[in-house]
This record gives C-alpha cells, structure tokens and sequence, in this order.
C-alpha cells in the first residue's frame, strides 16, 4: 500500500482541538462529534482537525505522547532495549507528520519534537533492518512483529515478503530436484529387476 | 435541527450503525489490497453506505454553500468514497489478473452458495474473458495454420501466489495455526490476540476470510 494511503487510515485517529467557534453538534458518518464550544477542549478525527486547522477555526491539543520529557524516555527505552518497544500511538508518524506539519504553532517546542521523533523512527528502523537480516539469513518463513506501527511495517512490504517469496520458492525447488532424482534411480533399479 | 434529524432517524433503521459499516468496509478495503487471493464480495456493505451518501448529499444540498458543516461532511463522503472506489477498483484488477482460475472456482462456490464475487462483477468476469478470447482470436489464432489456432484456456490461466508472505494482526486469539514448510516438518504457532505477525498467506486465507485475523 502506498503510504498516504496508511497515511488516510491514521487520519480517523481521534484528537484533541479547541475550537474558537461555536456550533451544534455534528452527526458524521463516523460518529457524532461535538457540540462545538469556543475555547472548549474536545475530540474529532484528525483529517478534520487538520480541516478546522487549515480554515483557522481551532488550535490542536498535542497529544499527551507529544512531549520532550516523554519522548526522551521512549526514546532511551528503543536504544537500550533489544526488541520494540511499544509506541504510544500505534500511528504516531502519521499523527505528528500531520500535526507538525499544519499547526507546528501550537505545538510547545515543535521543532525539538519533530527531531526526537525522527531519531526514535531511525533507530526503530534500523532495528527492523537488522532483525530482517536475521530472518532471512536464518532462512525463516515465519516473523513476530509486536508493536511495530503500520507505517513501519508498511515501509519493509516493497522488500521483505517478496524476499520471503523468493527464498521460500528456491526451497521448495531445491527439494523437488533432489526428490526426482532418488526416484529415477529406485526407478531404474526397480525396472532393471523386472527385466531380469 | 430538520438536518440533523433526518440523518438520526436514517441511522436508527439500520440494526447496524453507518459507524460500524464504515469500520467493516475499512477492514475489507485493507485485506482485499493486501490479500493475494480475491476475497468474498461484502457487497451489502458498499450498498448500504451508497444509500447513505446519498442521503447525505441530498441534506447537504439543503444547505447554503458557505455553511461549515456542508463543507466537512463533503470532506467525510468524499473520504469514504474513495475507500469505496479503492476497495472495487482492487477487486476489479484481481478479477482482471486472475480471470480464469476466478471463474472456474466461482462457478462451483455459486452452486453451494458461498459466491464470493457479485453477479456483477461475475457477470464482468466472463465478460471480459469473452473479450479476451474474442481479442486473441482475431489478432493471432485466426492467422496461424488451422492445428494452433485453439485458444489453450488452462495455459492462459495466471493463479494468485497463495504462496506468498503477509502481515496479519489477529483479531482475536488462534491457537495451532499450521506453517506446512517445505523441507522442514510442520510448526505450529499460536496468534494471539492484538499480536503481529509476517507469515504465509495459504495457511491463515480462512482466518482472513472469517475475520479472525486483520492484513496489515
């Protein structure tokens, strides 16, 4: 799948905005959400908290996960831990990509944040590289994988199933070209014996 | 007020809510891009949330254009159709790909009634290997001596690798699930609930099917 497309699923997640206008509630197809109170904190889907964003008619909450303190304690728990950790967000590259990127200002320290969320991305892909190399080098069909959000997951699919696919193929011929050959020569003895 | 309760009452005939057909069609959306194989039609879902976009527009059409709520609930349908689309499109190109197998094995399912395509998309089916023939015929067949020009429906036909790997996480817990390896004895692993996993699709295309694990 392509990554906006994962990048569309993360935007159903719910967010916190305050909004500076005020309205009845909203009966969406996903939900009712509302009633609208201005500088009332109150939960809607992220595509349209981005909307609200983009017509300035709200400020967006950061989200708890969203900050330094906890970011940096995440982020030492991924380096010293040998397996993945699990994230607060199972969408949390999508949500702070949007976030950042369309109210950047209403996000305390958005700058520094955006930086730890990036090392905490590499670092978690560069562990998803190397245990890839294990599988495939252990020549495995077979992989866990808790706690890996979607979009990790999603960035490894070009590669790793396909390799699996491969490597799965050359051992099934591998054991088809051996099998043939032990029956062709059980064949020849069986009909060699017939002939005596 | 009058539109907000008009889409109420429509949400209150339903036994389902709108909310929950949506999730269903997002789950059905992901596991047909990701499934190697077609998956059974969940076309009662794609019909019922046709009705209620339509609904919907002919409401938002009641309201002045400049109105807030007019533009988020077109952003809303707008989203969903594109799921909708999306999800139709992906099982079209698969009916496309893998034509013959397709309708070989349709044919027997709509004997028990476990179809797993619509009348139409099965009637598109045959349609388009009609056509396919009918293509093959005029430019090539017709044109080679009389021995060759039979239309070899078997060797046309191109089979979804149900030997290939996903990502699946399990909606609920199964225990057993059997790998069969080649060249290695059989291994047994147990998904549980919430857990990820990357294995082959063949052994878990039921649990797909029945719901049990989600692709991701």
């Amino acid at each position: 799948m392509d990554p906006y497309e994962i990048e569309f699923i993360g935007e159903n997640r719910l967010v916190s905005v305050i909004p500076n206008f005020t309205y009845d509630k909203i009966y969406l197809i996903c939900g009712e959400f509302g009633p609208f109170r201005a500088g009332l904190p109150m939960n809607v889907p992220l595509w349209l908290a981005v909307m609200l964003k983009q017509k300035q008619k709200c400020r967006i909450v950061p989200p708890d996960w969203m900050d330094i303190d906890a970011l940096e304690t995440i982020k030492e728990a991924e380096k010293t831990s040998r397996f993945f950790t699990k994230m607060p967000n199972e969408h949390y590259m999508v949500e702070a990509k949007l976030i950042l990127g369309a109210a950047a200002e209403d996000i305390p320290r958005a700058g520094e944040i955006k930086t730890i969320i990036k090392d905490i991305w590499d670092i978690r892909m560069s562990k998803l590289r190397t245990s890839m190399d294990t599988l495939m080098k252990s020549g495995g069909s077979y992989g866990r994988l808790d706690h890996l959000t979607m979009m990790e997951i999603n960035s490894v699919k070009p590669l790793l199933p396909s390799a699996m696919d491969d490597l799965l193929r050359i051992q099934s011929m591998a054991k088809k070209t051996i099998q043939p050959s032990l029956n062709t020569s059980s064949f020849s003895q069986s009909g060699s014996s017939q002939n005596i | 007020m009058d539109f907000n309760d008009q889409i109420e009452s429509s949400g209150d005939e339903e036994e389902i809510t709108a909310e929950a057909v949506l999730k269903t069609l997002y789950n059905a959306w992901q596991n047909e891009r990701l499934s190697p194989e077609i998956l059974p039609h969940c076309n009662e879902m794609v019909e019922c949330m046709l009705g209620q976009i339509q609904h919907m527009e002919r409401n938002i059409n009641k309201l002045p254009k400049t109105d807030l709520r007019a533009s988020i609930h077109k952003m809303e349908l707008s989203r969903i159709k594109y799921i909708i689309c999306n999800y139709l499109r992906a099982r079209l190109c698969k009916i496309e790909k893998h034509c013959i197998p397709i309708i070989n094995e349709e044919r027997q399912r709509i004997e028990s009634g476990t179809n797993y395509l619509t009348p139409s998309e099965y009637k598109y089916a045959q349609e388009y290997l009609l056509n396919m023939e009918g293509h093959f015929k005029s430019v090539v067949l017709d044109k080679v001596p009389g021995n060759m020009q039979t239309f070899e429906m078997n060797k046309m036909a191109i089979y979804p690798n149900l030997q290939s790997h996903v990502f699946l996480k399990a909606n609920e817990t199964v225990n057993g699930v059997v790998l069969d390896l080649p060249g290695e004895q059989d291994e047994e692993i147990d998904l549980e609930e919430g857990s990820q996993h990357i294995l082959l699709y063949k052994p878990v295309a039921d649990l797909v099917k029945s719901g049990k694990v989600q692709l991701i």
